[in-house]
């Protein structure tokens, strides 16, 4: 890379100009930053309403949090008070949930009404309704195909975007990052992870859309005005239905004669790609429900945890002695709780309670394993920043003077980021098995029904494995096996692109099973 | 170079800038249950003048680091005091600590540690600054620039990491944060003993430039005799955490007075082979700073020490012997004896230190040892047999024991210069070092 500096002009960049931010120096050379940002535009044109969707959701989590903090701690003190500060959530939440409602009416490219697989055949044999005439299968699978498709350039074009930042606009010619990217770019099981997240993410984030039904047709309101079908009938005419009647001719019950299985239609000329449950819901449009709740709540447990452990770690190996000592013993009172035994009474005290009812009780559950998952990961990078406290540059920084809050963010922080990460990635694995488990096993705990859970899949399939319905445990159980697989190979991924000596495989597994 | 720094002018209000007076640091041994304290630095004092370097030498785990850690405030004083320009600063805190933290300034040993790897080469220099709110971000800036010139780098590795470095490099980097904040007083530890040899010479020369132009003084840390004679104007060595002896740097390398500073001396190679030179070795290693001796602190290993009244005649391999019986003794009393064997010597059944005999056989081989030792041995060995090596330790003590053992000397005046140096044999009562060293020596 060559060196964008003259002697002088470094000079005279960092002492004679006012301004020798970012902006200035696209200002000076826009070309690059122009022919990245223009398509980057138009991709998040095309799909606004569901970017902006996100952005309104994470603020409404946000202040749910906040507030959920505010209260609690409230609540000892003036319950009144306690009182007006939940009002005022439910206020704010109200109103945001608004403002997603009527970005829900702006339309998207890759949508259900641009691309439809819903439709029935005429008497003649032709198909109305869908894509082009396809065939519902082949509709829906240009649909799915293409919003994955879009996700993953997307996604490589805010990485494209950092690219184009290092060679054009970025002050260094080399930063330690670089070195990470690189060996993460000739790391194939690492990217297979990237590549695992983003999908999950994707199916998180346009679920709806990736579905071949819709959750009101398949869950929700099944005999709701907007639930009616056409289809073609045995007589060769074509009926109108409701969706509800349709589902419950549509059961997966194990024998040859009701079943839908993997890749096929039922008589109502619906495409099922997962086949149908035993109460004849699409099992695809369940499993794209399940995957939003899983990765919001396994989000931010461990997003929860490894705040918590990064910030105790550093003060702990900061400080040392005493304070040390106390998190310590905190840490091992937490794993000495059974953590089953915790979420059955914590779900129990808290079930009729608004924080039992803020994301089907998902978010509880993830402040109840961030509690459970901290320690493992303290644990973790404790012996990383212990040190990092060590090295001299941390004495240096006191020898001058520096508030031990900056010498924590700026010289510990960059140092145990990384480890954070690879636990992170690896524990998160077990928050997801918990999850599952826990609906699996139903009765309060989980998330409430009928809000789609992987395990409840899993569960609802259990009687069948045996059976022609096998599917129904299977997908599910498949979904987990590869998500945790590639959180684990990520995982994998980032720790040999931080640390390149550190040969695979040697013995840092111990935080994987983390959370179960 | 058109920007040079700022040169502080020279201030002369007194000679003296740093004035360490009786200066003890202590780890641990607090609480009642505790071990004894380790004492990095037993009880020193000295005075550094403005404008000068004061090496300090002294093998590793003599308490030389800490000392220098203790002179910035970067560790807490047990007792004495540290007199900066005027001010006491053990009682510094909080607001006043951090203005004062501006006028010294450190230089570490390992370049590779020093500095931050994730940050630029810019951001490391100018973090002083930032953390003191120095002026306005671009006058930051251009002092960054200025110093990186100062040290002899090039502007350009103004956005570059600390990676992209040699040793040398870093160390340059290193030593423009330590002057980012204009200090006076800077302590170098062991500043280029990580450094190739070829790189060695050249940091020293900045530093002695850096000197003259920024009026700075320097605590030089160091075990390089060679590097600290180069460069210092007094020098003053450490053992186990007491300063044995301090004076003017040619005079000390030239005409050492204390036994510890002969035989430091010693071990430097004779460039001219026909000087009349002997290695002077200390006998043993030296002990732990938690386990100091109650008298000089060299005397577990001095090559001239006194003997008592009563063994002034002794032949001089009886006496090592003696010594060397007594270092025995002294290990087995460190070793802290477990529950089954206190249990053991409850009951006379001890039997843990029974090889003791087998020492002593060897300690005493080939020589001709009188009644009178004979017997006291005897008792001690018997004493240890018994799991009581302390009281063996006593034992051997009260016998054996000279002034060296169980009074601590005086820095006494050893020239016209103002010398110092830790030993009894400076007063009149004793013959001189020199004469016994040599003497002993030559038995040899
Ligand atoms: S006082 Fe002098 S002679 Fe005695 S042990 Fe110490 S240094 Fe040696």
């Amino acid at each position: 890379m060559s060196d964008r500096h003259t002697a002088e002009s470094i000079r005279e960049e960092l002492t004679h100009r006012d301004n020798q931010s970012l902006s200035a120096r696209i200002t000076e050379n826009p070309e690059p930053f122009l022919r990245w940002a223009v398509p980057m535009v138009a991709l998040i044109a095309v799909e606004f309403a569901t970017w902006a969707g996100i952005a309104v959701g994470m603020i409404e989590a946000l202040v749910v949090g906040v507030v959920a903090a505010v209260e609690l701690t409230l609540n000892y003190a003036s319950p009144g008070l306690a009182q007006v500060v939940a009002d005022f959530q439910a206020g704010v939440a109200g109103m945001l949930r608004s403002v997603g409602g009527m970005l829900g009416e702006f339309p998207t490219l890759l949508s259900r009404e641009v691309i439809p697989n819903q439709g029935h055949q005429t008497p003649d044999g032709a198909w109305q309704g869908t894509f082009l005439g396809l065939q519902p299968a082949v509709a829906w699978a240009i649909r799915f195909s293409l919003i994955m498709l879009y996700a993953l350039v997307t996604a490589y074009w805010v990485f494209r975007g950092w690219l184009v930042y290092r060679d054009h606009y970025r002050e260094s010619d080399w930063t330690p990052t670089d070195d990470i990217v690189s060996n993460l770019r000739g790391h194939r099981w690492g990217q297979f992870g990237i590549i695992v997240l983003i999908v999950f993410l994707t199916m998180a984030a346009f679920g709806s859309a990736l579905a071949p039904s819709t959750v009101s047709q398949n869950i929700e309101n099944t005999y709701g005005d907007e639930s009616r079908i056409q289809y073609l009938s045995d007589d060769g005419t074509v009926e109108t239905a409701f969706a509800g009647d349709a589902n419950f001719n549509s059961k997966s019950k194990g024998t040859v004669e009701t079943n839908i299985g993997l890749m096929s239609y039922d008589d109502y000329s619906r495409f099922h790609p997962f086949g149908t449950m035993p109460n004849g819901r699409d099992l695809f449009t369940f499993m794209m429900g399940g995957a939003r709740i899983t990765m919001i709540v396994s989000g931010m447990a461990i997003t929860g945890a490894a705040v918590v452990a990064m910030t105790l770690s550093m003060l702990s190996a900061y400080y040392s002695g005493s304070l040390d000592l106390g998190v310590l013993t905190v840490a091992d009172g937490v794993v000495s709780i059974p953590q089953l035994l915790l979420l059955i009474i914590m779900s129990a005290v808290f079930a009729d309670t608004w924080l039992g009812s803020i994301l089907d009780g998902g978010f509880l559950l993830a402040l109840i394993f961030a509690f459970t998952t901290w320690p493992f990961l303290w644990r973790a990078v404790r012996g990383p920043a212990l040190q990092v406290a060590q090295e001299d540059w941390v004495r240096a920084a006191e020898s001058y003077g520096q508030q031990p809050r900056k010498i924590m963010r700026k010289h510990m922080l960059p140092y145990i980021l990384g480890y954070l990460l690879v636990y992170a990635s690896m524990s998160v694995g077990g928050i997801i098995i918990s999850l599952s488990a826990l609906s699996f096993l139903g009765n309060g705990l989980g998330i409430s029904p009928p809000t789609p859970a992987w395990g409840r899949a899993i569960s609802a399939g259990q009687s069948y494995v045996s059976t022609v319905s096998w599917h129904i445990s299977l997908v599910p159980g498949l979904m987990i096996v590869l998500l945790v697989t590639g959180m684990n190979a990520l995982g994998d991924g980032i720790r040999d692109a931080i640390d390149p000596e550190t040969e695979t495989g040697e013995g840092e597994e111990a935080a994987a099973g983390g959370g179960g | 170079m058109s920007n040079t720094l700022e040169q502080s002018p020279p201030t002369e209000e007194s000679e003296t800038l740093i004035e360490v007076e009786g200066l003890k640091k202590y780890y641990g041994g607090e609480g009642m249950f505790s071990d004894p304290p380790v004492k990095a630095v037993d009880g020193v004092s000295f005075e550094i003048k403005r404008g000068e370097t004061l090496g300090l030498v002294g093998e590793s785990g003599c308490g030389k680091s800490t000392l220098g850690r203790t002179l910035l405030a970067l560790e807490i004083a047990t007792e004495g005091s540290i007199i900066y320009d005027g001010t006491d600063i053990t009682g510094l805190s909080g607001t006043e600590l951090k203005e004062w933290r501006k006028n010294a300034q450190m230089v570490f040993q390992d370049p590779e540690s020093s500095l931050n790897d994730r940050m630029t080469v810019g951001e490391i220099i100018r973090e002083p600054l930032d953390a003191h709110s120095w002026k306005t971000m671009t006058d930051r800036r251009e002092r960054v620039l200025d110093l990186l010139s100062a040290v002899g780098l090039p502007d350009k590795h103004y956005f570059r990491y600390p990676h992209q470095f040699s040793g040398g490099q870093r160390q340059r980097i290193g030593i423009a944060r330590a002057l980012a904040l204009e200090p006076d007083f800077l302590v170098l530890d062991e500043p280029v003993s990580a450094l190739d040899v070829s790189v060695q010479a050249k940091i020293i020369r900045l530093l002695e430039d850096l000197q003259e132009d920024f009026n700075l003084t320097y605590l030089l840390i160091a075990h390089d005799l060679s590097v600290v004679r180069y460069i210092s104007d007094r020098v003053a060595v450490m053992y186990l955490g007491k300063i044995m002896e301090k004076g003017e740097t040619e005079e000390v390398f030239s005409n050492a007075s204390n036994p510890y500073t002969q035989s430091l001396l010693s071990a430097i190679p004779e460039p001219d082979p026909s000087a009349a030179s002997q290695r002077i070795t200390l006998s043993g290693t030296p002990p732990s700073p938690s386990d100091a001796p109650a008298g000089c602190n060299l005397s577990t290993r001095c090559p001239a020490k006194i003997r008592p009244e009563a063994y002034a005649d002794a032949d001089r391999d009886l006496w090592q012997a003696i010594e060397r019986f007594r270092e025995v003794v002294r290990e087995r009393a460190r070793v802290a004896l477990s529950l089954g064997d206190r249990v053991r010597r409850r009951f006379n059944r001890f039997d843990r230190f029974d090889d003791i005999e087998d020492s002593r056989a060897d300690t005493f081989d080939g020589v001709e040892v009188p009644e009178r030792v004979d017997q006291q041995i005897e008792t001690a060995v018997e004493m240890v047999k018994r799991g009581e090596p302390m009281e063996a330790q006593q034992h051997l003590y009260t016998e054996f024991a000279s002034v060296c053992d169980h009074e601590r000397p005086e820095m006494h005046e050893v020239s016209v210069s103002g010398r110092q140096s830790y030993c009894h044999r400076h007063t009149d009562e004793y013959e001189d070092v020199e004469p016994v060293i040599s003497r002993r020596a030559d038995n040899e």
